[in-house]
């Protein structure tokens, strides 16, 4: 892929994305997803860890905010191929000549930024209803893992949602995957309260590591160098993934055309 | 180099069946289907439901993978050049689905825009211009939603239209409309005609193909059984005449008595409320009358016309009579 | 055939194609699966947070907590999803159009969800026995059974309610999760009820299972059913005024939905 195309492509990326949050603005499970669950889920915790002092405040606002980012990359980008098949646009986004990774890339990354606004929540939450006086220790830091954990969220769901379409299997766990990692990737607590052998499993999940770089950054808890561990390692996952999806990709769109199912009727 | 080229044309659909115990079972929906479409033409694909009329346009649109034989647009293959196929060709299926309901229709026309890799600025003109000719001036801000079917159908038009496409595949493009929609979206299709499009159009209806089409293939059973102008095809039943008989409720055994006598070409029979209107091939013509009455043995027979035959009875030929 | 048998049959039938309805897109597994891995992976999350939280050895309070509030997923998630469940098919307009009882058809939809959410409490309970060193031997089980099903009960009630609210609504999905989580953190599953505003122990106390896990933490303890008699008295009266509302409401809703034509889209 030469320059000429990046550009053109980071274009129609955006249109995409444009357009996936107008369009997502007014589905109501969107909203719950992105909004209502983790808003809930941090006013538990907000009470749970009540007993561990204002530290743990700023602590809980990104861990639920992460556990919104995780279930909105499972249910939304996880089905945003799934979803245009019900509605019978996947036919028309095939025929287009934009490659459609690029058009499922627009709409993942709309689908986390958007779900960033979880994390917004339970900031005005803790700060208004609570009452706590919340900062951020290393700022600059703190964006751009922000900026890393939506690159390495957008490429994992590019692995997901064509093993969704073409594993159907596979998509009913989905309702079983999202527990799991709340626990694993050590959002709201540290993993070293779950057994040994499950921390394998957690080092290959890059949610894992986005919540290592957010809350270093955010309590100033964490050495510099564990931060830019976790940053290496996002940046890894994620070539990792689109490397996979790519490959996905290709041996999914043979498939649907050779199989028929790109529209369910 | 003509704009559409397939060469014996084959789709077989391989599905799974039942839940505990898994079985694959084969249907073929295309067998071998070929023809070949010059640019500028309007061409239409005429068959039967189930004849493998859409199987046919979803290989063409690159949306399915021929099992055997290859098809070529504006000289490129369609498995092996999808993309470059794809800049070139606009396609409908019949049907609401396929739009953002939730997004207007500038929204859904500037999405797809962008991903035909059109440049914004052109398509800021051409956007506005396309959606006048589809006659959706001054909705276009309006959630597709609230669109009646005939609006979503013609704003498909305007969407297949954004990237100028050589090559349109239409799809029974005015399946479930009104009469006043469907005669509109004709004369939209007359429209793009002018503009030099090559365009293949499949459709059920006779007299749309009739109307609209310079030459016809007659598909049945996922073959191609005629090929050739509206004119050319009325040919084939020229030597016949066409006797058409009212009965009410005729059974089927009576129906199959007529079909066998010798002088009986073909036979179809259309439901109207109670009524049955059979159309009964015949180089007899007039003279069939009395014949095909004592057949009918006693059943009411109302009103009885012996016609010149149509395109609709060259296909009913063609096709034995199902419609 | 008699009035009785004919209800019943009615009952029945109602109940089990409305949750085989429910369930039947997913395979045989997956369907074991999402009924003894789910809750297990809820219940991990919440028991870890507490323990996290609190630093002491409160494991029991989190586990039983989260053992019950598993009723919810069959009692609020199920429940709704039956109710509201034939607007999506379109078979409403043919529910409203039959003689049928319709105390009969209303709490029919429910009738598998309570058997499923007892059965899923019981497996959370097993769960919580074996990995999580739950100990029962000073419990008085029968009267854990007892509470179990009372709780199940009452939540299905509300269940029953909610999916009349997304009759209304048409918005299933969006009605039972809200709900689904507060329950959550109203029921005092995860989070002690004296440690909340006042106004939200006001709400905890007109919620269903709040009582029934307060009852099933009492008997885990030791205490006997005489001391947990009111609390299941309540509970059960809880779920009776949910049930009753429920069923007018659906009552309301078919008047209101035949007087103005509009079944499929009210």
């Amino acid at each position: 892929m030469n320059i000429r195309n990046i550009i053109k492509y980071w274009r129609v990326t955006l249109t995409v994305a444009e357009m996936t949050v107008r369009h997502q603005l007014n589905d109501s499970f969107i909203v719950f997803a992105v909004l209502i669950q983790p808003m809930l889920i941090a006013i538990l915790a907000l009470f749970m860890l009540k007993e561990k002092g204002t530290d743990y405040a700023m602590f809980v606002v990104v861990g639920s905010g992460l556990t919104g980012l995780w279930s909105s990359l499972l249910f939304v980008s996880g089905n945003s191929i799934n979803v245009e098949r019900w509605s019978g646009t996947l036919e028309t986004l095939v025929g287009v000549p934009t490659p459609f990774e690029v058009i499922v890339f627009g709409k993942n990354l709309a689908s986390v930024a958007q779900s960033l606004l979880s994390m917004v929540v339970s900031y005005a939450l803790a700060a208004l209803f609570f009452g706590y006086s919340l900062h951020v220790d290393q700022p600059l830091m703190f964006i751009a893992s922000v900026l890393l954990t939506v690159f390495a969220f957008v490429s994992f769901g590019l692995i997901i949602a064509p093993i969704f379409v073409m594993y159907r299997g596979v998509q009913q766990w989905q309702n079983a995957l999202e527990f799991p990692v709340y626990i694993l990737a050590g959002f709201l607590f540290p993993i070293a309260l779950l057994p040994f052998w499950t921390v394998p499993i957690s080092y290959v999940l890059p949610p894992y590591w986005a919540a290592i770089a957010l809350h270093g950054t955010t309590t100033g808890a964490a050495p510099l160098e564990e931060t830019f561990f976790a940053w290496g390692l996002m940046l890894v996952f994620s070539i990792v993934d689109l490397f996979i999806a790519s490959r996905l990709f290709k041996f999914m769109l043979y498939k649907v055309r050779v199989d028929a199912t790109l529209d369910t009727e | 180099m003509n704009a559409i080229e397939v060469n014996h044309l084959k789709r077989v659909y391989r599905a799974a069946i039942g839940v505990f115990k898994r079985s694959i079972k084969e249907v073929v929906a295309v067998d071998d289907i070929s023809f070949s479409v010059e640019k500028g033409e309007l061409f239409g694909l005429l068959g039967p439901n189930g004849a493998g009329k859409t199987t046919t346009v979803k290989m063409l649109a690159t949306l399915l993978i021929p099992t055997a034989g290859n098809i070529s647009i504006m000289g490129f293959d369609v498995v092996k050049q999808a993309n470059e196929v794809r800049k070139r060709i606009g396609f409908i299926f019949g049907g609401e689905r396929g739009l953002y309901w939730r997004l207007s229709a500038e929204d859904n026309l500037r999405y797809f825009a962008s991903l035909y890799g059109a440049d914004p600025e052109v398509s800021k003109k051409r956007i506005p211009y396309l959606l006048e000719m589809v006659g959706l001036k001054g909705r276009g801000n309006e959630r597709v939603e609230g669109y009646s079917r005939g609006m979503k159908q013609r704003l498909h038009v305007a969407r297949t239209l954004l990237h100028d496409p050589e090559v349109l595949f239409l799809d029974e493009p005015t399946i479930g409309l009104d009469p006043v929609g469907a005669r509109e979206f004709r004369q939209v299709i007359l429209d793009l005609q002018t503009e030099k499009k090559t365009i293949l159009l499949t459709t059920h209806y006779m007299f749309e193909a009739d109307a609209l089409c310079d030459r016809i293939a007659v598909i049945d059973k996922g073959c191609t059984v005629a090929l050739d102008t509206p004119g050319g095809l009325k040919k084939h039943v020229s030597d016949l005449s066409i006797v058409e008989m009212e009965t009410f409720g005729a059974p089927e055994e009576v129906l199959n008595g007529i079909r066998a006598l010798p002088f009986v070409d073909a036979v179809s029979v259309e439901d109207q409320d109670q009524r049955q209107l059979l159309k009964v091939q015949t180089e007899r013509g007039a003279e069939a009358v009395p014949d095909l009455m004592a057949a009918l043995d006693g059943q009411r027979v109302g009103r009885v016309i012996v016609r010149e035959p149509t395109l609709e009875d060259a296909y009913v030929r063609l096709v034995g009579g199902k419609v | 055939m008699n009035v009785l048998t004919k209800n019943l049959r009615l009952f029945w039938q109602g109940t089990m194609l409305s949750y085989i309805a429910l369930f039947a897109w997913l395979r045989p597994v997956t369907y074991a699966a999402s009924k003894i891995v789910m809750p297990l992976a809820q219940m991990l999350f919440f028991v870890f947070l507490g323990t996290y939280a609190t630093n002491s050895n409160n494991v029991d309070f989190y586990v039983i907590g989260n053992a019950v509030q598993i009723t919810a997923v069959s009692g609020i998630f199920g429940v709704t999803m039956s109710v509201g469940g034939d607007r999506w098919a379109g078979t409403l307009p043919y529910l409203f159009g039959t003689p049928a009882n319709r105390v009969m058809l209303f709490f029919g939809r429910a009738f598998m969800h309570v058997i499923d959410g007892t059965i899923g409490v019981v497996i959370a309970f097993i769960w919580g026995v074996t990995l999580l060193g739950l100990d029962l031997s000073h419990t008085n089980l029968p009267a854990l059974g007892l509470t179990i099903l009372v709780t199940t009960l009452s939540t299905c009630a509300l269940g029953l309610l909610m999916g009349c609210l997304s009759l209304i609504t048409s918005n299933v999905m969006f009605v039972n999760n809200t709900v689904y989580f507060l329950l959550l953190i109203f029921s005092g599953a995860n989070v002690a009820i004296d440690k909340l505003p006042a106004w939200m122990q006001a709400l905890s106390q007109i919620l269903p299972l709040t009582r029934g896990i307060a009852a099933s933490r009492a008997l885990v303890a030791g205490q006997g059913l005489a001391e947990i008699g009111p609390m299941l008295l309540t509970e059960l009266g809880i779920g009776f005024v949910y049930g009753t509302l429920g069923y007018f409401m659906f009552h309301w809703f078919e008047v209101v939905a035949k007087r103005r034509g509009s079944l499929e889209t009210v």
